[in-house]
């Protein structure tokens, strides 16, 4: 197993630079161009050539990404073209964050509530709450954010006043009572984002759920099993729960995985400054160093998942052996 | 009616594969009543949009800048949007703009790459595995939509190239233009979008491999392309089933997200991301709704019967 | 069913443990959560401002600046807040003259090349040091020095003599920029141009604190050391900016304490019924409710005309535009009234001219070619390619991040497709792959705008059409035109320049050059409380003439 993680962990530098590379030369060889965006309507190409200079953007593809890597390395990743005077990293870290406690948040009231309701379904399977669940959990999920969200924001925020409209707030807000006593509260502008991030994801876990749990409690060596003699709750635990871990498993790992990604759509309608808007309009303004970050720091977060989540694979399910191949 | 189990060497799902199953299938399908219904709405829709010129009662770019944002009435049932066209003709001829994208979707290979490299991740195992996988990181690492807007970018010169080409193919025309302008994307997309499939089908084929049926096949001499059609597919069978459903039903959430982008179709030929994009904000919605409910609610129905077809066909196919 | 019913449990309690260990994760992050947003530091740090409405507050709108250096600023919006931080030695008053600002007075010499700037004596930066000659000469010179790469200075430093030898890198300083005494600059300018004094207004040539920029080149934007109404005192990328007025500041302190720029929070308008917000704009969906006088907005409704002019650039060097005739069907062939009325509500006018209203030289009877289907399938015929078969694939460009095109883009296609027989595809880039298409000339017809910079007509017509001009971006060249051109930046008699103008104006619309669509308008509702608020027609220093009473 050590020998294994060593394996996967080191091949992580070579992942990150093909990533880099890559996005580097997709980045630069697109049509559009920072230094035409940044001098706005100046033409002159003697300018243009001056800007280019001035943030390194000269040179063979292969000059500026060493001159990125070498700095990179060092921790310095550079500073946004569009946002002078700021520097990529405290750019992108806090929205990072942002977006992050959104994920995190979201994550844990999808497996919360999304689980037991696959259960509640799979349980009463063949009478009519199960139809009623998935069909109800469908139908939310199936309404895309972009249209949801205005109904929804007009209802909460506008006629009802319940909510704001938009805007971020962090994560606590402390209500006064009778102006001396601090209660801490969940933020209210968290209520619309967690709304519109967890009812589609809640629902694909719970179908999950109740599929793979009917599946499972179906298969040939759940009644083998039984058959031997074994008690129930050694077929449970020793034969059931493994298998049916694994889509979950793979469902949890996806999910945290991109934990520092943001949906974009969400972001922009409610006015939240996370990384999901941000990344989107740097690469609508070619802010090069800005897109280099975020692709590196998310393709750093996804591997590292994948990793755990292989590693709970072969936890659970020892029959899966990892890296062994399979020749005939 | 149980299908009696054949020696535990065989499975579940290849048991009835092996018995005229097309009509099996069918046959139960039939008695789930939410299946059939969501199944009929899906044919209305698309069949609107394959009907559109037929059966709108008004052309797409008709403009009547006069009756601009009129709601339903009996001359515009679904009333009209901002430039006086007809919103229920503009949703119609947007449901075969959805066709349009689904059969490009299909056509592009994405649901192929993705679970044929599952499959063959899974089985083999070793540096196989290990490379389909990192590289598998390398892709979905990147972040998908804005990578898009960059090949997008950076591809459609080209795409625009070969979709004038195509539609000036005899029998071509718009539709023809639309078509391989998304077949071009969705090939892009295809690029970014497998690894998710790719990994769901190699756990479950890593799981599968062990199995005594597969175990007997291999000592009986079957070569690897065999057991990985004949033994392994059906038993994933129903995990691409749902795919297919979870796809096309994506299809028209897709194509929404790609035209607020900008990249898709451009107007004025109508898709319900335009609509909805006219119709979306918070102060649109409150001054004029049905800007955004007409197209919501189709996208919704459209995506909520997939989904149900999906469950249904998976429930059918798990069922012995 | 009991194994059943066991097997669901276990499941259950198994992934109650992945709960919790998520839990834990999100428990961390809640802990660590920081400050409120947790945004990147600038200035001041400290946790939620204030947001109430409070007397001498001013709660606005807005987006993040993309800079706060005056030499680099290229967009309005990094101007909005640039103007009030910073100054220079003259600036536009509202009733849009221009009037000394830094400078307490100056003279022109005979020849109309060397103005002599006297600067006040109580002028002083923020920190109270006090502004002299020698930072204004410094402060061109760094907008002008190579590391600096201003995108502007070339086009509005360009006339001071030695300018150009700095950007190119041939002086280490400008020669022509002396300091006279502690108080007295000189500028000294190619030739005798009237318009000079006017582009002085622009955010590049305002007065720095060069030290500070020179000690701390990448950071010192984020607690400028301006000689400004307001000093800026916390800005936090993507939420917020907040702007104190500076006491000190040399015309008198501004009756408006705090200015609060919130950026996030979502619609305007709402915020604005909210009260969260004092100013809001309105848009097409609400003009209606708006302007009904008895409502409750009705009463708090401003409008002004601005100096926005929105129009359709053809590429003259390209097929089939490169024929005027088609170039004027095209204009024949829409109705723009109809798209303004309608579909825009009239919250925007069809434009009449290239110069829009207020704009020294406007004239407003209408120059623009008016709608009259007839004459443009006339205009059509009498062209090389005689009809809509003639033709080659015509594409339109424009920017659009959104599903559709402008929806006056939409009108107008139908328009030409009705009249003309003629089918425009729309085509939508991204900022960057216009500009970069846009550049070298790939785009055949294109929708763009133009901001006044200077109330100058010098500023649109010759900026955009002289034929060496670097921000002509359509290849137009016209002889006669740049002629005209050339003979205006130098006369001296302000009517018969203002006519040279006009005449140029009538020239370009009647060749087709741009077809002008409309001039543009604010519309804004402003709280009761808030007084002498304006929308001028660009972007010039406002707020110190607002006060806030509640």
């Amino acid at each position: 197993m050590t020998g294994y993680v060593i394996r996967r962990l080191a091949i992580l530098p070579l992942t990150l630079f093909v990533v880099s590379f890559f996005t580097f030369a997709i980045a630069r060889y697109g049509p559009g161009d920072p230094v035409t965006i940044a001098a706005g309507q100046v033409r002159d190409p003697e300018v243009l050539e001056r800007i280019r200079h001035e943030r390194g953007l000269d040179g063979t593809i292969f000059e500026q990404y060493q001159r990125w890597a070498v700095r990179a390395l060092e921790g310095d990743f550079g500073e946004s073209f569009i946002q002078r005077g700021y520097s990529v990293r405290e750019l992108v870290v806090p929205k990072m964050i942002v977006s992050a406690q959104l994920n995190v948040l979201s994550i844990v009231f999808v497996f919360v509530i999304g689980v037991p309701l696959g259960m509640l379904a799979a349980w009463f399977q063949g009478k009519w709450i199960d139809p009623l669940i998935i069909s109800s959990l469908l139908f939310l999920s199936a309404i895309p954010v972009l249209v949801i969200l205005p109904p929804i924001q007009w209802l909460l925020a506008v006629r009802f006043h319940i909510i704001p409209v938009g805007g971020w707030g962090g994560l606590i807000d402390i209500y006064w009572i009778a102006g001396v006593i601090a209660v801490p509260i969940p933020n209210p502008h968290l209520y619309l984002p967690l709304i519109v991030l967890t009812v589609p994801g809640f629902s694909g876990v719970a179908r999950l759920v109740r599929i793979t749990a009917l599946q499972v409690a179906r298969e040939d060596y759940v009644r083998t099993a039984r058959a031997k003699g074994l008690t129930e709750t050694t077929v449970a635990l020793r034969h059931v729960l493994p298998n049916a871990m694994l889509p979950l498993v793979t469902a949890i790992g996806l999910s945290l995985a991109g934990i520092v990604e943001g949906s974009y759509f969400t972001e922009t309608l409610l006015g939240i400054p996370g990384i999901g808007a941000f990344t989107f309009e740097s690469v609508r303004s070619r802010d090069y160093d800005v897109i280099l970050a975020t692709t590196l720091i998310v393709a750093v977060f996804f591997i590292v998942m994948n990793l755990l989540t292989d590693l709970a694979y072969a936890r659970i399910d020892p029959r899966v052996r990892l890296g062994a191949s399979n020749l005939s | 009616m149980t299908i009696a189990a054949p020696a535990a060497a065989n499975s579940p799902a290849e048991a009835a594969a092996s018995r005229g199953s097309v009509a099996l299938f069918w046959e139960r399908l039939r008695k789930k009543k939410l299946a059939m219904m969501s199944l009929m709405v899906i044919v209305l829709i698309y069949g609107g949009g394959i009907l559109a010129p037929v059966i709108a009662p008004y052309s797409y770019t008709q403009q009547n800048i006069d009756q601009a944002l009129q709601g339903p009435s009996r001359a515009h049932p679904l009333g009209t949007d901002r430039l006086g066209r007809d919103m229920l003709s503009r949703a119609l001829y947007s449901a075969r703009t959805t066709l349009v994208v689904s059969v490009a979707v299909l056509v592009s290979g994405s649901l192929i790459i993705g679970n044929g490299l599952g499959l063959i991740a899974g089985y083999r195992g070793g540096w196989v595995d290990n490379t389909i996988m990192r590289v598998g990181e390398v892709f979905s690492s990147l972040p998908g939509l804005p990578m898009l807007i960059l090949v997008n970018a950076a591809l459609s010169p080209r795409v625009d190239e070969f979709a004038k080409w195509a539609g000036r193919l005899p029998g071509g025309g718009g539709v023809v233009h639309d078509f391989a302008s998304y077949i071009s994307i969705f090939a892009a997309l295809s690029l970014f979008f497998w690894v998710g499939t790719a990994r769901y089908v190699r756990s479950l084929v890593l799981q599968l491999r062990e199995r005594d049926f597969i175990l007997a096949a291999q000592a009986l001499g079957a070569s690897t392309p065999r057991i990985l059609v004949r033994h392994l597919l059906p038993n994933i069978a129903f995990i691409v089933v749902l795919q297919l459903s979870a796809t096309l039903g994506s299809v028209a959430g897709t194509e929404v997200a790609l035209t607020w982008f900008g990249v898709g179709v451009q107007p004025p030929t109508p898709s319900f991301g335009a609509m909805i994009y006219d119709g979306s904000g918070t102060r649109t919605f409150q001054a004029y709704p049905h800007l955004l409910l007409v197209p919501g609610i189709f996208v919704s129905l459209l995506l909520f019967a997939f989904a149900l077809l999906g469950d249904a066909i998976n429930d059918v196919i798990r069922e012995r | 069913m009991t194994g059943q019913k066991r097997i669901l449990a276990a499941l259950l309690g198994t992934l109650a443990v992945f709960v919790l260990i998520i839990g834990g994760l999100s428990a961390v992050l809640l802990l660590s959560g920081g400050p409120k947003g947790g945004s990147s530091a600038s200035g001041t740090a400290g946790g939620a401002v204030d947001t109430k409405p409070a007397s001498g507050r001013l709660r606005l709108p807005g987006t993040d600046p993309l800079t706060l250096d005056p030499a680099l600023a290229t967009d309005s919006g990094s101007a909005e807040y640039i103007v009030e931080i910073f100054s220079g030695l003259m600036t536009i008053a509202p009733d849009l003259k221009i009037v000394p600002d830094l400078a307490e007075s100056y003279q022109v010499s005979d020849d109309g090349k060397v103005f002599t700037f006297k600067l006040r004596d109580n002028a002083v930066f923020h920190d109270g040091r006090s502004v002299e000659a020698a930072d204004v000469k410094c402060s061109f010179e760094r907008a002008a020095s190579r590391t600096t790469a201003s995108p502007t200075a070339p086009v509005y430093l360009n006339d001071i003599i030695g300018a150009n030898d700095m950007m190119a890198g041939r002086a280490q300083d400008i020669k022509g920029i002396e300091v006279v005494d502690k108080k007295t600059v000189k500028i000294t300018i190619d030739a005798p141009k009237p318009y000079f004094i006017a582009k002085l207004t622009y955010t590049t040539a305002m007065v720095v604190d060069c030290k500070q920029a020179q000690q701390n080149p990448r950071n010192w934007m984020r607690s400028p050391n301006g000689t400004g109404p307001y000093r800026m005192t916390d800005w936090r990328v993507g939420e917020r900016i907040v702007l104190e007025s500076n006491p000190k500041f040399y015309l008198g302190a501004p009756k408006v304490s705090q200015v609060l720029y919130q950026f996030t929070g979502g619609s305007a308008l709402t915020r604005f019924e909210n009260n969260e917000l004092d100013i809001a704009s309105i848009s097409v969906n609400d003009i209606d409710r708006v302007r009904d006088k008895n409502s409750a907005l009705g009463k708090l409704y401003q409008t002004a005309t601005d100096f926005t002019i929105s129009y359709l650039a053809f590429n003259a060097k390209a097929a089939p535009f490169d024929d005027a005739n088609v170039r004027r069907a095209f204009g024949l062939a829409i109705d723009r009234s109809k798209v303004t009325s309608v579909t825009f509500n009239n919250m925007i006018s069809p434009a009449t001219g290239i110069l829009p209203p207020q704009l020294p030289g406007f004239t407003s009877d209408d120059k623009t070619l008016k709608f009259n289907p007839d004459a443009a399938k006339a205009a059509l015929a009498a062209s090389k390619y005689k009809n809509a078969a003639g033709l080659p694939p015509i594409t339109m460009t424009e920017i659009g991040g959104g599903a559709s095109a402008g929806l006056d883009t939409q009108a107008y296609i139908e328009q030409w497709k009705q009249v003309l027989g003629i089918t425009v595809q729309v085509k939508q880039q991204d900022t960057a792959s216009f500009f970069d298409d846009q550049q070298k000339g790939r785009l055949q017809m294109f929708n763009a705008g133009w901001v006044m910079d200077y109330p100058d007509p010098e500023d649109v017509l010759d900026l955009k059409f002289y034929s060496k001009s670097t921000l002509n971006d359509i290849g137009y060249s016209n002889p006669d035109v740049d002629r005209i051109l050339e003979q205006a930046r130098i006369e001296r008699d302000p009517g018969k320049r203002l006519a040279q103008y006009q005449d140029v104006e009538k020239r370009l619309i009647n060749d087709g050059a741009w077809l002008p669509l409309y001039f543009g308008g604010s519309h804004q509702v402003v709280n009761a409380s808030v007084k002498g608020w304006f929308n001028p027609p660009m972007v010039i220093p406002r707020l110190r003439f607002v006060s806030v009473d509640r």
